[in-house]
């Protein structure tokens, strides 16, 4: 059989193959097609040839598997050093071998090749800083990923997730109007505590346009109104646009580049209809590589940057905490042990090391805050990244996973752990639940609503 | 014969090694694409090229990078192999004889005895990679006979020269053999992974570039 009904090469474009993906539960029936898939050699041919160019080829060819990047790979450090661990292991037994045969592989080698490229690789990047030719094999991942999806080898939760952005243009099925009842929601329910509060959408010419991920409309609105306490009490002048608000991709961890491009297209376009200052993404390091380091490129913006200046959630944090927009009362500051998770989408991959330990500095008490080790750019990966948390027949090597980052986490000896990072965040609370530890995890908005001084004229008034 | 290997065959591989590795980096910077890369090289020039300057300087100073601080037996090797592998040949007594014999040149030289212990290191190293690559089983799951055939290519012109320069019985068996084999090397050089001799900087410099203008530009440039 060439095309399951489910599992094929198609891209997910309509509702009905959407449902009919979601009506299968656990993607069951969407695996067993799989096996029988066939593989378009010509096509795997004709994309190597439009896309492999000598920035790949010469990695994999020069590479002279040294090996250096085995103890780099905290998949390879969690399964015991098990030599298929090893990151040009990985790389060169699946899309070197692509390569080397010129797309002439079949059905159970490009399962294979799914298997690594989704569970034995994060595209964390951290092996890529380690190579002494720089050889990246996260970004080879990535781009061995968009072939596998192309053939339609691609994990069923990936398959669905790229689908929701090209149908919904968001992560989950949240439309424009779920997106503005939701504000609106937000927005009403503060007025007792924060009266005046609103979150403004589709207002032209504002400082900020804000932008997040689609999973706090749909499952965690209060992030929202958290972050409209936060713009509420530093006085900012923001809106939110009713279409191009999320700023995640799935289609990044799927390797769906049509969808990614419709993704940050529509984020883009919000821009250019709303004309703000600048444009300001939530706590999440994945939306921040998809929507501003990555997106220029897909949208073949030439200068690689976004058309106005798009700051992680960190950088106005920073910025807010510097120039006193939020000031934080010294007798709430974290006055216990901390620690601090630096997500490699935007400190490795975005250099915001030192942002995020200015933040620390007015949060916590000196003295309290400690570093994980190794840190900063050469942190390792919570083991959730690259859509590992959310694929449920990785979810065995993800637990497995997570024992680099729990052992982190616990030299530390910190029971607070600052993850401003959606995937970082998921991957602790899993660890935590996984191996019964007693550490709490948060976002910054939380901390800051919660250590933040409320100006005067902001306060409810006594009736 | 001797004229012959030490005339137009010399000429020759020279000539091979020189095009051949012109011919590659015009192919690998032709190859690069802005867009496909993810990486405004044209548009960030002056934060690509000190990004790619950073990247290189990191890793040819030994225990600069992090990466080579991580593995400090390896690096020493690593270098003691690689300043061997360079150094030994450019500057050596004999050859620069006949360069001044050939084209009347002075040529700088290195002493003999710092030569032999130059020599005698690579292929101390040598032996030390073939180890780690039998022993290791992270190193042993990646290495293939190829590998191995590199290492011999490399090593071959020093072992031969030792033999050669300390008179070992059948000196003209040796002197060939070493001319031969350094001819070899040479014209291995642009058609194996030895092409990483300006491999190396292009590769480097490119991930550079793409640290410099795309993934660190807001920090103080990434610490390799």
């Amino acid at each position: 059989m060439p095309e399951g009904i489910l599992c094929n090469k198609k891209t997910v474009d309509t509702k009905e193959y959407l449902d009919a993906l979601l009506a299968d539960r656990r993607g069951t029936k969407y695996y067993e097609e799989m096996k029988n898939l066939d593989v378009d050699k010509e096509k795997l041919k004709a994309s190597l040839k439009a896309t492999c160019k000598s920035r790949f080829r010469t990695w994999l060819e020069l590479c002279s598997h040294c090996a250096l990047c085995g103890d780099t790979c905290f998949l390879y450090l969690a399964n015991k050093r098990d030599p298929t661990q090893v990151p040009s292991y990985k790389i060169q037994s699946t899309l070197g071998r692509i390569v080397k045969r010129n797309g002439d592989v079949d059905n159970a080698f490009m399962r294979y090749c799914m298997d690594v490229a989704w569970s034995k690789c994060t595209c964390c990047n951290r092996c890529g800083s380690f190579c002494p030719y720089g050889i990246d094999m996260g970004v080879m991942f990535g781009y061995l990923r968009g072939l596998c999806f192309s053939q339609g080898f691609v994990p069923w939760e990936l398959k669905i997730g790229s689908g929701m952005h090209r149908i919904y243009r968001a992560q989950m099925d949240v439309t424009t109007e779920d997106w503005v009842e939701t504000c609106k929601w937000m927005e009403d329910e503060q007025q007792d505590e924060w009266p005046g509060l609103t979150i403004p959408v589709d207002k032209e010419g504002a400082d900020i346009m804000y932008t997040c991920n689609a999973r706090e409309p749909k499952h965690y609105p209060a992030d929202i109104a958290e972050a409209a306490i936060l713009f509420h009490i530093a006085g900012e002048n923001w809106t939110v646009p009713s279409e191009g608000w999320e700023q995640t991709s799935l289609s990044m961890f799927a390797g769906d580049w049509g969808a990614c491009k419709m993704m940050v297209e529509t984020v883009y376009a919000a821009i250019e209809r709303l004309k703000p200052k600048r444009v300001l993404g939530t706590e999440c390091g994945h939306a921040h590589r998809a929507t501003v380091i990555e997106g220029p490129y897909w949208v073949g913006r030439k200068d690689g940057r976004p058309p106005v200046p798009y700051l992680h959630y960190t950088e106005w944090v920073a910025e807010a905490l510097r120039t006193g927009k939020i000031k934080i009362d010294p007798a709430k500051r974290i006055k216990e042990r901390v620690t601090l998770q630096d997500s490699c989408n935007y400190i490795r991959n975005y250099g915001l090391k030192d942002i995020t330990r200015e933040i620390m500095s007015y949060l916590v008490e000196p003295g309290y805050f400690v570093e994980m080790t190794p840190n900063k750019e050469h942190n390792f990966c919570c083991g959730g990244g690259g859509g590992f948390n959310g694929v449920g027949i990785y979810r065995e090597q993800r637990n497995v996973g997570l024992k680099v980052k729990r052992d982190q986490i616990l030299a530390t000896g910190a029971k607070l752990v600052i993850a401003p990072c959606h995937n970082c965040w998921d991957a602790i609370r899993d660890l935590a639940e996984v191996n019964h530890m007693d550490i709490r995890w948060s976002f910054l908005k939380p901390l800051l609503i919660k250590m933040a001084i409320v100006p005067e004229h902001l306060k409810p008034k006594e009736e | 014969m001797y004229q012959f290997i030490t005339g137009p065959l010399l000429w020759l591989s020279f000539a091979v090694l020189v095009v051949g590795l012109i011919v590659r980096t015009v192919i690998y910077i032709r190859g690069l694409n802005w867009q496909i890369d993810r990486v405004a090289y044209g548009a960030h020039m002056g934060l690509g090229l000190r990004g790619a300057i950073r990247s290189i300087i990191h890793w040819l100073v030994p225990f600069w990078s992090v990466g080579w601080r991580a593995k400090p037996l390896f690096t020493i090797i690593f270098f003691v192999f690689h300043i061997g592998l360079v150094v030994t040949p450019l500057f050596l007594i004999g050859h620069a004889v006949i360069i001044k014999e050939r084209f009347g040149l002075g040529w700088p030289t290195i002493p003999m005895g710092l030569a032999d212990a130059l020599t005698i290191g690579v292929m101390c190293a040598v032996a030390f990679i073939v180890i780690r690559r039998i022993a290791l089983p992270e190193v042993r799951i990646v290495t293939t006979l190829y590998d191995y055939l590199l290492l011999l290519i490399s090593v071959a012109p020093f072992l031969t020269g030792f033999m050669t320069v300390h008179q070992a019985p059948g000196h003209q068996v040796w002197l060939y053999a070493h001319i031969l084999s350094g001819e070899l090397m040479l014209i291995a050089i642009p058609f194996t992974k030895l092409y990483h001799v300006v491999g190396f900087f292009l590769s480097r410099g490119q991930i550079g570039m793409d640290f410099g203008i795309k993934r660190d530009f807001k920090g103080n440039g990434f610490a390799w």
